[in-house]
């Protein structure tokens, strides 16, 4: 739009130089001709033509390297960007960021209750990227590479409930870790101890 | 022909006489309360931005006839009210900062100085070495993390978690945009982490914008897509890791191409605090909106680069 917009300009300016050059033969007086050159010199002037405008050009592209392909999700117990957010983090010691997503029924449990003890059916997943420059704000930071995806499924099992912990990494994504026990393992614990975001 | 020509010249150079003698005043208030910044990042600014944002404003010879003064007095008062290095050190520190960072903003995309604004004042054009020196001097006013107690953010939490889910209908925005409440229901298109003003931030879509995500329908968005950007302020856990504290904000982008044409074919809105204040004294806040969101046409006027793979 901005391209064709500057064409259209362009177009208009060469149409009132060669208007200017025609009436300029036509009457031959030459103060119509220093008349039309002034108002051209006048009008380059005020559209601000020396333009070495040098600043890189922005595109509008979606974050490729940070983004879950549905090749990856096949190799995943689930979909976690399909879900709700229930907080997220930032590790500046190793340099990433996380967000912790919940399915409906974990993130209904979560921003409704101060305790951890989610119920059967809940599904939470911690994703986690390396982080960058945001390159369209100084001041920011943004998400890079997908770097690991954990997961912690409850379930029910007759009598009691069982907690699977399970942790994807690399590229492409590979299950790196994996437990499943009544009482949630110290990785499993970690992320479902984790005080929900206030969204008003 | 001839002496047609030279009547109407005559006459327009006598309009033109008189119109010299129409001119508002354009004063320089006294100095108040100056930027206090080192001296290689005061010299920048007084080289490229005080000519207009300051008042210690100097007009060249060429600033002076009618109409170029009416053009150039707009502009300073305009640019005044918007940051005034001459006065802004009357505002809280934290704006300060914004200001600046705003400003850098600004001069990386290329819309400050006004390019037509440089090509009068050659002298004002901002280098690369100029930028990083800003850069720098920013850099060292913005501590990364800095050790932040979570007692708001907990009182906030402990209240929050029991009506949580109750919907929450708070007072309009200015400009008549309502609250849509079903937002945090929304899917994370990607998250912030802002160094300048130590916040931490979500960026949700709704299911338009989601959709168009997957196809890469986004320059530009189509109509209905919407944004929420959540900022909390920044608690440092015991184990060091950052999370969001107390809740700050939420602010909204509505795409409507036609309904908001005279706002980049954006709605803007924002809400503070738990109480969902709606921003601005009127409905010319989404100036503020605007202003800063111009500079980047290229992406439609949106800061976020979208994650993929929400469907």
């Amino acid at each position: 739009m901005k391209g064709s917009s500057k064409k259209r300009t362009a177009t208009r300016r060469r149409a009132v130089r060669r208007t200017a050059v025609h009436c300029a033969e036509k009457t031959r007086s030459p103060l119509v001709s220093i008349l039309f050159a002034f108002a051209l010199v006048a009008s380059a002037a005020f559209s601000g033509c020396p333009s070495d405008n040098r600043v890189a050009p922005l595109v509008a592209t979606v974050n490729e390297n940070a983004s879950l392909s549905p090749a990856a999700v096949s190799a995943l117990p689930a979909n976690p960007l399909k879900w709700r957010v229930i907080t997220s983090s930032i590790d500046p010691q190793s340099s990433t960021m996380s967000t912790l997503y919940g399915n409906d029924t974990a993130v209904r449990y979560a921003r409704s209750n101060a305790k951890h003890d989610y119920p059967p059916g809940s599904q939470i997943a911690l994703v986690t990227w390396t982080r960058r420059d945001d390159p369209r704000y100084f001041g920011a930071k943004v998400p890079d590479h997908l770097k690991s995806i954990e997961f912690v499924s409850v379930t029910e099992l007759p009598g009691e409930t069982n907690i699977t912990y399970q942790k994807f990494e690399g590229s492409p994504l590979a299950q790196t870790r994996s437990d499943e026990s009544p009482n949630p393992s110290p990785p499993a614990l970690a992320l479902l101890q984790l005080r929900a975001a206030v969204l008003p | 022909m001839l002496r047609f020509l030279l009547r109407t010249i005559g006459t327009l150079f006598i309009l033109f006489l008189l119109l010299q003698f129409v001119r508002l005043p354009l004063p320089n208030p006294p100095v108040t309360a100056d930027l206090q910044a080192p001296a290689e990042v005061k010299q920048i600014l007084k080289k490229s931005c005080y000519g207009c944002h300051s008042n210690e404003t100097k007009l060249v010879w060429f600033d002076y006839p009618v109409p170029a003064y009416w053009i150039v007095r707009d502009h300073v008062l305009e640019a005044r009210q918007h940051i005034n290095f001459s006065e802004i050190g009357k505002l809280p520190a934290a704006q300060q900062k914004a200001a600046l960072y705003e400003g850098l903003f600004q001069i990386s995309r290329g819309t400050m100085p006004i390019p037509a604004y440089v090509a009068f004042h050659p002298d004002a054009r901002i280098s690369e070495q100029d930028v990083t020196v800003l850069r720098n001097y920013l850099l060292s006013i913005s501590p990364a993390h800095p050790a932040a107690t979570d007692d708001a953010g907990a009182a906030q939490y402990e209240k929050w978690i029991v009506n949580g889910n109750a919907t929450s209908s708070p007072t309009p925005a200015p400009n008549g945009i309502r609250f849509p409440s079903d937002y945090k229901n929304w899917r994370p298109i990607s998250s912030t982490e802002r160094f300048d003003n130590n916040s931490i931030r979500q960026i949700l879509g709704n299911d338009i914008a989601i959709k168009a995500i997957a196809e890469n329908q986004i320059d530009p968005w189509p109509d209905g897509a919407t944004f929420a950007k959540i900022a909390w302020f920044e608690q440092t856990g015991a184990d060091g890791i950052i999370r969001p504290g107390e809740f700050f904000q939420v602010e909204f982008m509505i795409r409507d191409k036609n309904k908001y044409a005279n706002t980049l074919g954006w709605g803007w809105a924002r809400w503070r605090g738990a109480e969902l204040k709606p921003y601005g004294k009127d409905a010319n806040f989404v100036d503020e909106c605007v202003g800063c969101h111009r500079p980047l046409e290229d992406t439609n006027y949106v800061f976020t680069e979208p994650i993929r793979g929400q469907q």
